[in-house]
């Protein structure tokens, strides 16, 4: 070996291994290998060596590096594991950064777009104060229907329009699907909204304020077995693969035919339990949409058909969380809301 | 609404070996859902639900006859048997009949008005099997004449009334509307004072019917009645209701008139109210029948394409099965290949009008059951998504961030709008409120966000929440604007704590806010610790200390700091793209810089001076403290700046530093009248 190579892997060994912690092995890294270090220098001498020898003199360079390099290695890591020998108590608590808290209803809610996400429904926002037209009119509602009494709906004071009637707030969230057809004047719609919606009734099971969920499908050809695909996809998606659906007729004026829609009680599984009917749990309701609700929302119903569905997402966190007053969502105890 | 329903008695008309497990299995999958079954010593009993559409089947008979379709349908053994007598003849059995003089005055109030007297009544109890049926069905057996009104109400849907004939004075009945401050005493010995405009029936002197909701005290049968009317109607189901609300007072009998009624099934069940009355009372028909009748519209024919029964169902289902099912729904049907003309039944005239009316009813007596699942096929829409998307990545990121997200109602009380200072008139209010809690609809999250503060103030002492709600503002002739806002409250905390707050959440929005001392109106806040928000020129919400007004009215203690955004505006302002910057290849020189300035003078504008004058070679300036002490003097601060001198081509020289640092310092001290200490 060149004598000037062995002079300066001696060095960079005897400062290597001087280094007593880490950041000295650093400084050490740079009198060797830095822009002025003894192997960089040596490195720049190369091109100085006669060209005969020049090849033998280069390998030697790298030799000498790669065990300066290996060198350095073990002595870091001997550096790192002498570094603290005091025993830890490891079961103490760590250092952590306080996480807050989301509310249940929009953890709900993102699970349930998430999920409809990936059917290609997009997330829509409309009104929560609507004209009587888009909430119940052009829904099929007929002017006598009890959900129109000031009875079950709150009216808005003031402003009348002579098309489109009276303000209320909302009751559900089907006035977007009017919206939505307005929006998209031609289909296919894969639409889901979610609003705060308001009835006038309070109790366990009904604040006068909640969340509903909406989703309108519209497009040619559409049948009930999309109807059940489609549910049997969501469910199995939020309460789990081992629940399933089925749909029972039932009545709604914005739909024909009307279906509710029920989910195997997570509890018994489906056999039966004092929580649930006979195996199943309420969901939702569901249907075809009805061919005047489409002909209101300027869409052929001869060229186009399609499903919609909805539900209260605070019924479905009930059902998910056993919660047994549904007002505990809206009394912002934060015990309460610190819990999820 | 919900009925009780004696398996027992429904195998009276339904003849079937099924057991009535799989019986309430076919209900259920394909009608009428059977909630629950009770065993009821050797019977069991059905809780059904009824849905509105379906009054027909809110009966004994007529769940029995939904039943026989859908079994009959699937396959199953099954025949339908109707009662007995709902055919008997209705001549008077006496050749000299007993007046009554009847008036409907309005035909309107009802479609159809159908009565007959009976005489030679024993009043008795029932027999034992009518008895039963009746208390299973949670109805109180009173005597053989009233429970026969009673027993027809469940059996066929159709409620009737009976009164006794000697107590009708004059014997007359003059069906009308109330006038105003009227009243009655029913049946029940409560006397109620009926809204104008309810359907009531006077004899010659004084009222003795509330009309399909309770008959009036002093024309009711007692043990003593010898002559009786036999009592069917039909009533206008929306005046029933308007009634029923108005005096908080609903009834069976009520209920089904709501709901309407078949106006054909009023002869049979006044038929078959005779034939039990006849069996059980030994009476006799003593009068001519009394019908009026406002003929109802014939139900029309309905055709239906066998191609979009079939897509609309998804599965083939073979025409003459279609066919068969509304058949034993008791439709008139014909087929031809492509399609089938159905007409449907007197009971479901209400309810069936469109094809798809009666694709349902294919559909679920086939069962909604055995059709395979499917997912839609056909193109994807490209729809953009409402800014609610956004939210819920935002609202991850708040919670990550540490913070709390509450749900309150967004409506609120007069107080709480008093404390918003807006004007009412500019407020969304509700017509019919619940209670004065609840009375208008909130234009600010604020107040609500602070309300639970003060709740929870006892429980921890440095709460930190966040709202996102739509908020309602009135707009003349049109929907309330609805913009999406967001709002922080702190509990115990300091303006910079939510000043950071506020800029960490427009980091996680991308847009770049600026902060403005701002004089004027802040309802919310103190004017001395209150700031907008704005990007480029558009204000987008303000963040301060909450007045002390709105903390003493919440006895909230402690500096509570609120922050309210309006995230509709917000996001549709441009958002912040981030292009590429090179790393820079040379280390900065860095050093730091005290300088003492007057209390007053905004550090912000410190900063952006000294970039200003430092440019190009200083790269950044941060402030790393602020500090006051006597020291210093009375009035001032110092301020401690972070300079960092940087070029792209090489590592300044010390000479250069020195030169910026000096033209730094001397600018500053003439800007601001400050002292750059030494």
């Amino acid at each position: 070996m060149n004598p000037k190579i062995k002079v300066v892997l001696e060095q960079a060994k005897s400062k290597i291994e001087q280094a007593r912690v880490i950041k000295d092995l650093e400084q050490t890294y740079v009198e060797i290998f830095g822009r002025d270090g003894l192997v960089t220098n040596l490195t720049k001498q190369i091109k100085d060596i006669d060209p005969k020898d020049r090849a033998s003199f280069g390998q030697s360079v790298n030799s000498a590096k790669k065990e300066i390099v290996e060198y350095f290695a073990k002595k870091r890591s001997s550096l790192v594991i002498s570094r603290s020998s005091t025993s830890i108590d490891i079961t103490a608590p760590g250092k952590k950064t306080q996480l807050g808290h989301l509310h249940l209803v929009s953890q709900a809610i993102e699970e349930i777009v998430d999920i409809f996400k990936k059917l290609g429904y997009s997330l829509q926002s409309y009104p929560e104060i609507d004209w009587d037209w888009y909430a119940f009119e052009s829904l099929n509602m007929p002017k006598n229907h009890p959900a129109r009494d000031d009875w079950e709906t709150f009216f808005i004071k003031g402003d009348t329009n002579p098309k489109y009637g009276n303000l209320v707030l909302t009751p559900h969230t089907s006035n977007g699907q009017l919206r939505e057809m307005e929006r998209a004047k031609n289909p296919p719609i894969r639409m889901i909204n979610i609003a705060r919606c308001y009835r006038r009734q309070i109790d366990v099971s009904h604040t006068p304020m909640f969340h509903q969920f909406e989703g309108l499908f519209v497009d040619k050809n559409v049948s009930i077995t999309d109807l059940k695909g489609t549910f049997d996809f969501f469910t199995s998606h939020f309460f789990g693969p081992k629940r399933v659906t089925r749909l029972r007729p039932h009545h709604f004026r914005f739909t024909e035919p009307s279906f509710e829609v029920d989910v195997t009680c997570g509890i018994c599984m489906g056999k039966g339990c004092r929580l649930c009917k006979a195996g199943w749990l309420e969901l939702g309701g569901s249907g075809m949409v009805h061919p005047k609700v489409l002909k209101a929302g300027g869409i052929d119903p001869a060229k186009y058909n399609g499903f919609a569905f909805g539900w209260g997402i605070e019924r479905t966190i009930a059902m998910k969380t056993e919660l047994p007053d549904i007002r505990l969502l809206f009394q912002n105890d934060i015990r309460f809301l610190e819990q999820f | 609404m919900n009925i009780q329903i004696p398996v027992s008695w429904l195998r009276d008309y339904l003849k079937t070996d099924v057991a009535a497990k799989t019986v309430a299995n076919y209900l259920t999958a394909s009608g009428p859902s059977v909630e629950r079954i009770e065993k009821h010593g050797e019977d069991f009993i059905f809780d059904v639900e009824i849905t509105t559409n379906r009054p027909d089947a809110f009966s004994v008979y007529g769940l029995a006859r939904e039943a026989n379709a859908i079994l009959a349908t699937n396959g199953q053994k099954s025949q339908l048997v109707p009662p007995k007598g709902l055919n008997t003849k209705l001549d008077p059995d006496k050749s000299h009949s007993l007046p009554l003089d009847v008036q409907v005055k309005d035909k309107s109030l009802c479609q159809r008005f159908a009565a007959i007297v009976i005489d030679n009544v024993q009043i008795k109890p029932s027999p034992a099997i009518i008895k039963n049926r009746l208390e299973t069905c949670g109805i109180r057996a009173i005597n053989n004449i009233v429970d026969i009104s009673n027993y027809i109400m469940l059996e066929l849907g159709q409620p009737m009334h009976t009164f006794d004939y000697d107590k009708i004075r004059g014997a007359k009945m003059t069906l009308r509307e109330s006038q105003a401050r009227e009243s009655i005493r029913t049946l029940d010995g409560q006397n109620r004072k009926l809204p104008k405009g309810t359907i009531v029936i006077e004899d010659s002197e004084r009222l003795i019917d509330l009309c399909g909701i309770m008959g009036g005290e002093n024309s009711g049968v007692s043990t003593r009645t010898k002559r009786v009317v036999l009592f069917v109607q039909s009533y206008d189901p929306i005046r029933i209701r308007k009634t029923t609300q108005a005096l908080a007072f609903r009834t069976d009998a009520s209920a089904r008139f709501e709901k309407g009624i078949d106006l054909e099934g009023i002869i049979p069940a006044l038929s078959r109210a005779v034939y039990l009355a006849k069996q059980t009372a030994g009476a006799k028909v003593v009068s001519e029948l009394i019908d009026i009748y406002q003929k109802a519209e014939k139900p029309k024919p309905i055709i239906l394409n066998i191609s979009k029964l079939n897509s609309y169902i998804g599965v083939e289902i073979p025409e003459e099965k279609a066919g068969k099912t509304l058949e034993f729904l008791g439709f008139k049907v014909s087929s031809t290949s492509q399609t089938i003309t159905a007409t449907p039944p007197t009971w479901r005239f209400q309810d069936m009008e469109i094809e798809e009316d009666l694709i349902e009813e294919i559909a679920r007596i086939y069962g909604y059951h055995n059709l395979p699942s499917t997912l839609p096929k056909g193109e994807v829409p490209k729809t953009e998504e409402s800014i609610l998307a956004n939210v819920i990545e935002l609202k991850n990121a708040l919670k990550y961030l540490g913070l709390t997200e509450i749900i309150s109602y967004s409506i609120i009380s007069k107080e709480f709008l008093k404390l918003t200072q807006l004007e009412e008139k500019d407020a969304v209010e509700l017509q019919n409120p619940l209670s004065t809690d609840w009375q208008f609809m909130r234009n600010t999250l604020v107040p609500s966000l602070t309300n639970v503060v003060a709740q929870n103030q006892n429980l921890k002492s440095n709460i930190k929440l966040f709202e996102v709600a739509k908020t309602y503002l009135r707009v003349t002739n049109d929907i309330p604007t609805q913009d999406v806002h967001i709002a922080f409250a702190l509990q115990n905390s300091n303006f910079l704590e939510i000043k950071g707050l506020v800029e960490n959440l427009f980091e996680i929005l991308k847009r770049e806010p600026k902060f403005q001392k701002a004089g004027g109106k802040n309802p919310l806040s103190e004017n001395s610790q209150f700031a907008t928000i704005k990007i480029g020129d558009k204000i987008v919400g303000g963040l301060g200390i909450l007045k002390r007004e709105v903390a003493d009215y919440f006895d909230i203690a402690g500096d509570t700091f609120v922050a309210e955004i309006n995230l509709s505006t917000v996001y549709n302002l441009q958002s912040t793209v981030h292009t590429y910057h090179p790393m820079p290849k040379f280390p900065p020189v860095i050093e730091d810089m005290s300088v003492i300035f007057d209390e007053k003078t905004p550090v912000a504008e410190i900063v952006s001076e000294a970039k200003k004058i430092g440019s190009p070679l200083v790269k950044n300036v941060e402030i790393i403290d602020i500090f006051r002490n006597g020291k210093i003097g009375k009035g001032k601060k110092s301020i401690t700046l972070r300079l960092s001198y940087q070029k792209s081509d090489s590592t300044p020289e010390q000479e250069e530093v020195t030169r910026y640092r000096e033209i730094i310092a001397r600018e500053i001290s003439r800007i601001f009248q400050a002292q750059v200490r030494k």
